[in-house]
């Protein structure tokens, strides 16, 4: 019998053995109704104020059972079982098990482990208090209000710290005989804090689990995908208009990013104007993709030296392709979208010339077969007239193209190295 | 050719090399596929050209989508897109097109009978974007114009190589 009443006050029927008690029963009931609603949370302290509201009921209606008092020694011994959130072991009273069954002298025990600990729950006082102020005829109704100021602490979204906050409080403040108007305070701090909780969650754009320590400042997300957002001043505090705006600055924190990609873009203010120009850039790309795949498709069966040459090409020198548009031409133009597909003719000779500076490397870096020099050879040919300006301005220009047309730091810096050496490298080759 | 590849796959070089690298992969596959299959037919009729023109496109964009990764939304769905295509590249083509609209929700198919503002028509023009709200909406087109102009330029100068 005592190791059932040493099991937790979930375990229900097993502990009642004596019970003649009407109201014994009826309280018992109530609180096994009560214990099945908050089983999750505060076990301790409700079990604990349950001990302690019944000690005072059979205290006060007078019951001594002799044989209750074994019951009631061992059942002040401390259920390791239930020690939780660092509280006392003097504390933690085997209650839940031996509830029903008290008399005076457990009660005494009991109350004297109240007194005599820093921890108390707060409602445990608070019923302890009530409980001793008032008359037994009211213990009752003080049962049901402190059930019910449990049911609205569980609305609350109290969490374990704001226990333990309180808990804390009550061990510096002391004992439950001075509590009462602390207790009062803790009751009004509490619900002042659940206003401040209900506050934030308007204000909040989502519901949060936050502590509600530091009402005024946008905490940290403590769940992942909830996102704090506090009203600016002089700004609709709905909800759905916090919502509306987060949306928006999201939105025009895009369109600024993707107003550095579109080029010829710094003038259009506007989301309206800025799609548009999205819009066309998109197509226009679209449409170079098909041009260059049909000149592709021209050029395929005329694919008679070694590809494998591009490769090393293309990863070796990525960065070289990016500028054969922008040489030569303005700043603004450095989207070849924006050509007109005539113009390529000097793109092309653009591009031979660059193409100067990548063949030399590449033979370095390969020394192999002749079937490339043969293009190289015919880049010369066609385009040795560039060569003659360009090269003393290549460097800084490239070295400026690299900085400004190379987005999002692609380019790697061994590869500006080899390129200023192969530009001298080609100025040799044109001389020889 | 194991070397360059895993050379152009160092993140280091990004998402350009490996493009590239792809392309001109696929590009070797189709030439070698086209030698094979009759040499001179199919180089110099229009019909063979269109299909040419076709087979390098979506062999630019599968390169690409793949050079990405299943990181982004658009590259996922284009690759869906051309998984899709490739299989029932023997049926018609009216199923095709019934495959792609079942992706996207009923909604969106049926109701649009107002006139397609600017949103609708970004949605058209990037792979993918019928599914998303408009802030996913701008952050997939802002990297899909970037994967967008490395490829044209990566095109280019393999066009330009190629062509002179």
């Amino acid at each position: 019998m005592i190791n059932r009443a040493l099991l937790p006050a979930g375990g229900g029927e097993n502990m009642l053995h004596c019970t003649d008690m009407t109201v014994l029963e009826r309280q018992r009931a109530r609180i096994k109704w009560q214990q099945e609603q908050q089983q999750q949370f505060q076990l301790q302290q409700q079990e604990i104020s349950y001990f302690t509201e019944l000690a005072d009921v059979f205290h006060q209606a007078g019951v001594h059972e002799g044989g209750l008092s074994e019951v009631v020694t061992r059942s002040v011994k401390p259920d390791p079982g239930l020690v939780d959130n660092g509280w006392n072991n003097d504390h933690v009273v085997g209650y839940g098990v031996g509830l029903p069954y008290n008399n005076g002298l457990g009660f005494e025990l009991n109350y004297g482990a109240i007194s005599r600990t820093s921890s108390c729950p707060p409602e445990a006082v608070a019923a302890v208090a009530e409980a001793t102020v008032k008359g037994s005829e009211s213990v009752v109704s003080d049962m049901i209000s402190s059930g019910a100021g449990r049911e609205s602490s569980k609305k609350r979204k109290v969490d374990k710290a704001v226990a333990e906050e309180d808990t804390r409080d009550k061990r510096i403040k002391g004992c439950a005989e001075q509590g009462e108007s602390k207790i009062t305070e803790k009751n009004n701090n509490k619900n002042s804090r659940n206003n401040n909780t209900n506050k934030n969650s308007n204000s909040n754009k989502e519901n949060s689990d936050e502590t509600s320590k530091d009402n005024s400042k946008v905490s940290e997300v403590q769940k992942p995908d909830y996102i704090h957002v506090r009203a600016r001043r002089g700004q609709a505090t709905d909800s759905h208009s916090l919502a509306e705006r987060v949306r928006r600055e999201k939105i025009s924190e895009r369109m600024k990013y993707l107003q550095d990609l579109v080029p010829g873009c710094d003038k259009i203010t506007g989301k309206a104007g800025m799609l548009d120009e999205i819009i066309n850039y998109v197509q226009s790309l679209q449409r170079q993709v098909e041009f260059l795949s049909m000149k592709l498709a021209a050029a395929n069966p005329r694919l008679d030296f070694n590809v494998d040459n591009l490769f090393a090409k293309e990863q070796a020198f990525p960065a070289c392709s990016i500028n054969f548009p922008t040489i030569g031409m303005s700043s603004d133009m450095t989207n070849p979208a924006y050509l007109q597909f005539n113009p390529a003719q000097q793109q092309l000779v653009a591009c031979c010339g660059l193409d100067m500076g990548i063949d030399p490397p590449d033979m370095a870096l390969k020394r192999t077969t002749s079937a490339p020099v043969s293009i190289p050879e015919t880049f010369l040919d066609s385009s040795c007239f560039t060569q003659t300006h360009p090269p003393p301005t290549w460097d800084a220009d490239l070295q400026n193209l690299y900085n400004v047309a190379f987005d999002q730091g692609r380019q790697t810096s061994f590869q500006t190295q080899p390129f200023t050496g192969s530009i001298e490298a080609s100025n040799l080759k044109m001389e020889m | 050719m194991a070397s360059k590849h895993t050379i152009a796959t160092r993140h280091a070089q990004g998402i350009r090399a490996r493009f590239a690298s792809r392309f001109l992969r696929s590009l070797l596959r189709l030439r070698r596929s086209g030698n094979r299959f009759g040499g001179s037919q199919s180089n110099d009729e229009g019909i063979g050209k269109r299909i040419r023109t076709d087979r390098i496109k979506i062999a630019a964009y599968a390169a690409m989508a793949r050079a990405v990764g299943p990181r982004r939304s658009w590259s996922r769905a284009l690759l869906f897109k051309l998984r899709n295509r490739a299989r029932i590249h023997g049926v018609s083509r009216k199923r095709c097109l019934v495959s792609e609209k079942k992706r996207v929700t009923r909604n969106k198919v049926v109701a649009i009978s107002r006139e397609p503002s600017r949103a609708d028509t970004l949605r058209k023009l990037v792979p993918g974007g019928d599914s998303m709200d408009t802030c996913v909406l701008l952050e997939e087109t802002a990297h899909y114009i970037k994967c967008l102009a490395t490829q044209v330029t990566v095109m280019q100068s393999i066009a330009d190589r190629l062509l002179l």
